[in-house]
């Protein structure tokens, strides 16, 4: 059993605009990743506003004070580097792996829309990005079956006012009403240097980055007055079971089921983490022994269950099966929560608990074995936790959750007054 | 301002290598292995000469139905106490195909990869294959890809791909088959695929800190048991462009995107050109920054994404776009893609273009090899494709080294905009209209 999850160098820094600066150095490839983390997501939105730290975060290749209008993807690419970006209701990243001797390059490039976005955002570019996040709208959530399925779970699981109670990708409503000021404003407001966190993990030195971090991010200023996303973190208990079904151009009954655990990053949650390990991933998980294999209702690919890492609110923890043919809706649903209710009632065993460890552990060193993911997990536990190095404790956190602790969880946070039910129906056909 | 105004310029290039490649015979079969010291995970892939052009006419669907039921029991075990064992080791077992080959692989950390080994064979030269297994495994795979076909997506691309090379032929139909197909799979055919192609030794791949890696142990192991010798893979197969540009609608009512899929065939693997056409697909519709995505999402905004490259198997390939675009805008984004391509072969690339187009395909060599499972699938292309270990510093040489003039004469060469097969996927009843007025081509309705 490893003592940490984390076994390379990391050294960090604060500049004095308020910038996080962690560096891990590793030589094996010539290769840097770039990473920041914005502490800024859709948590932050107001009613009205939903899906603007998604459109922003579009907004950020296209252009500021030094670099024109579609460049920063051309500069990134014609040195060889990948990049993207992806918002989420806790935050909104950025990041690029180049080969190692474009590291100034992608500072330059990330200090430049850090600090001269403003200027440079321009009416026309707003409206063509909106209808680019539009189409991202339906070519994800509405042209595909199922696809709604996060946009309905949230409201579900978190009541009008909480941060997690809209998803990221706004509403077509909001969207459509999006204002130039808006954006300048939420950009002067969020994207500070003491809102981030830059995380350089690959070929090159901590004093390296130090020093060109200062040269480049060193005289923006900070802002001293950033505003808090609402506190999610007590989610009161309605006392009774939230249930939707849904009838739509689907091709088979599908059920969700899913509740609310622990903030991603508390003990409870690494037990949810296993939890869901045991329930859910892969041949020999619950519900794939039970449902697929076992009774035989559910369709094979399609049963699994999973956390979902939010570190502001009970992350929730989503359990999901589909029919076979001829299996209602009604049989699957009972089949799921069977074996959800199971996990308090039927003790975890050692076996269960060793293969999901086992998965989970792989998972973990997969995530390690690229400089771009582990810039990417340095940044997060920098920006949520206050110390990259903190990111070590979480494999071995993994490894120490007991059976008893599963279902104790399963006991404390399953019943059926908590339960979400999302059901899919198929459109009668005649 | 306190932004500092000047871009600065690259630092001293560092050296780029791909990992030592070690090569080895072992108990009849081939062992190829990539060094990665200190690397924590290993992984090892078995590359069996089992693909999807393997499998005969009408039999679509047969290495995917093979690729589950390897896993519904072994001779040693039953499908659950298989599934505790390999799980247990911290790994799935990963099979699947393309054209060329059949892939079965497992990632584990560096420690366990013997054993996993150990699993990966046992389930793929001993599979129980008992036949009322494989029946519930090809309904539950018929089911499954008619989940995936009510997405939008895989009727435009089996449409494309029947009208490019023709549902007479094998690869005329979806790699993985299409529901009917599936469905009217037999057990027999299962097993009769698998003794014909799963018990030959083939070759197995490794990514891994090979000071902590038996390697002859390993091919011991997975070739333990094998027998017969490669079988002759086939020559570059001629498709004919079409005479005449058209257009194939398929009917998707409500729908609020157009699917798009637009191609021709185009050259095989092998083919000399491989190198300036992917270029010139790299700047035409390759990357973020080339002209399709600037054109229709940066400047337009019709869409969310939309790609074009040339793709290639070991007897045949093909260039395609393909997007999702808004159905108000559908024919206006048709036009402008066929523009572009036309644009391409007509006028080529420029420096400019070019400049990014090699710097970043090269690049990504060092960028995007990096985990065990990339390094794997590597070394699984010098292995189909029968390349030299230095492959891959060499192809980075020829990338970077292709000119303005190299490329556009492959893209004058290779792309056909007036041999274009247009494939709409969308509200019929909403677009139809528009797309005849549009003068791309005729414009014949899908079944």
């Amino acid at each position: 059993m490893p003592d940490s999850g984390f076994p390379w160098p990391i050294e960090t820094t604060r500049l004095d605009n308020g910038l996080r600066v962690v560096v891990s150095e590793d030589r094996t490839a010539p290769a840097v990743a770039v990473n920041l983390w914005y502490d800024v997501g859709s948590r932050h939105e107001p009613a009205g506003q939903t899906g603007f730290a998604h459109l922003f975060e579009h907004l950020m290749f296209e252009g500021s004070v030094n670099v024109a209008k579609t460049e920063h993807m051309k500069l990134i690419q014609g040195a060889g580097g990948s990049l993207n970006a992806t918002t989420n209701p806790d935050r909104t990243n950025y990041f690029e792996t180049v080969p190692a001797e474009h590291l100034e390059l992608a500072l330059w490039l990330e200090a430049d829309r850090m600090g001269g976005l403003v200027p440079a955002l321009t009416q026309e570019t707003l409206d063509n990005q909106r209808d680019v996040v539009k189409n991202e709208r339906r070519q994800r959530y509405e042209n595909v079956p199922y696809g709604d399925a996060w946009l309905r779970l949230l409201p579900l699981l978190y009541p009008p006012g909480h941060p997690y109670h809209h998803a990221t990708i706004g509403s077509m409503a909001d969207l459509n009403a999006a204002d130039l000021a808006t954006f300048q404003a939420f950009h002067t407001t969020y994207y500070a240097p003491n809102n981030a966190v830059l995380t350089v993990v690959g070929d090159t030195t901590a004093a390296e980055v130090f020093a060109l971090a200062d040269k480049y991010f060193g005289g923006l200023a900070a802002r001293a007055d950033i505003p808090a996303a609402p506190d999610g973190r007590t989610v009161p208990a309605t006392g009774r079971p939230a249930v939707e079904t849904v009838t739509a151009d689907v091709p088979a009954p599908r059920v969700y089921l899913a509740h609310r655990t622990h903030p991603f990053g508390d003990p409870g949650y690494d037990v949810t983490t296993v939890l869901a390990t045991v329930l859910g991933s892969g041949r020999g998980s619950r519900l794939y022994q039970r449902l697929a294999d076992g009774e035989r209702i559910a369709q094979p690919d399609l049963v699994g269950a999973y956390g979902v890492d939010l570190a502001h609110a009970p992350a929730p923890l989503i359990a999901t099966a589909t029919a076979r043919p001829g299996v209602t809706a009604d049989r699957l649903r009972d089949g799921l929560a069977e074996v959800v209710d199971e996990l308090a009632t039927v003790p975890v065993t050692a076996a269960e608990l060793d293969r999901a460890k086992a998965l989970l552990s792989t998972m973990w060193w997969r995530q390690m074995s690229t400089v771009d993911g582990r810039a990417d997990t340095l940044g997060r536990y920098a920006t949520q936790f206050g110390d990259p190095a903190t990111a070590a404790d979480r494999l071995p956190a993994w490894l120490a959750v007991t059976a008893e602790q599963i279902a104790e969880q399963a006991a404390e946070l399953f019943g059926a007054d908590d339960r979400v039910t999302l059901t899919y129906l198929p459109e009668e056909t005649s | 301002m306190t932004l500092i105004a000047t871009r600065p310029g690259p630092g001293a290039a560092r050296a780029y290598r791909f990992p030592q490649v070690v090569r080895r015979t072992v108990a009849g079969g081939q062992v190829v292995a990539a060094h990665l010291p200190g690397q924590n995970l290993a992984v090892a892939l078995l590359l069996l000469d089992g693909g999807a052009g393997r499998e005969p006419v009408g039999k679509e669907g047969l290495g995917a139905v093979l690729a589950k039921a390897l896993e519904e029991g072994t001779a040693q075990r039953d499908a659950t106490a298989y599934a505790l064992a390999i799980e247990a080791l911290g790994t799935e077992l990963v099979a699947g195909l393309d054209w060329d080959s059949f892939q079965v692989s497992v990632q584990v950390p560096v420690g366990r990869l013997s054993a996993a080994v150990e699993l990966m064979a046992e389930a793929v030269r001993t599979p129980r294959l008992d036949p009322a297994d494989v029946l519930r495994v090809r309904d539950d795979e018929a089911t499954a890809l008619r989940m995936d076909w009510a997405n939008p997506g895989p009727r435009a691309d089996a449409v494309l791909r029947a009208d490019l090379f023709g549902a007479e032929h094998r690869w005329g139909r979806p790699l993985y088959g299409d529901p009917e197909s599936v469905a009217a799979l037999e057990s027999d055919d299962v097993t009769v695929f698998h003794s014909e192609w799963f018990i030959r030794p083939g070759t197995l791949v490794v990514a891994g800190d090979l000071d902590r890696i038996d390697l002859d142990a390993l091919g011991a192991t997975a070739f333990a048991g094998t027998g017969g010798g490669p079988v002759d893979r086939g020559g570059p197969i001629e498709v004919p462009l079409a005479d005449r540009r058209r257009i194939l609608l398929v009917d998707r009512p409500g729908s609020v995107q157009s699917t798009l899929r637009l191609g021709h065939p185009s050259p095989h693997r092998a083919h000399p050109d491989h190198v300036p056409m992917t270029l010139a697909g790299t700047v035409l519709g390759g990357a973020f920054t080339s002209r399709l995505n600037h054109l229709i999402r940066e400047v337009r905004g019709y869409t969310y994404g939309i790609r074009g490259d040339f793709a290639s198997s070991r007897r045949f390939g093909r260039f395609a776009v393909s997007s999702g675009v808004q159905t108000a805008v559908t024919a206006p984004a048709l036009v402008e893609s066929v523009g572009e391509v036309t644009r391409t072969r007509e006028t080529g690339v420029t420096e400019e273009e070019l400049e990014v187009a090699r710097s970043w395909r090269a690049g990504q060599l060092s960028v995007e090899l990096q985990s065990p499972r990339a390094i794997a699938s590597a070394l699984t292309t010098l292995v189909v494709h029968d390349l030299p270990d230095d492959y891959h510093a060499r192809l980075r040489e020829a990338l970077l080294a292709a000119t303005v003039e190299e490329v556009s004469a492959a893209a004058a060469a290779h792309l056909h905009p007036e041999a274009l097969t247009l494939v709409v996927e969308g509200d019929a009843a909403v677009i139809r209209d528009e797309l005849v007025a549009a003068g791309l081509g005729e414009l014949v309705d899908q079944a």
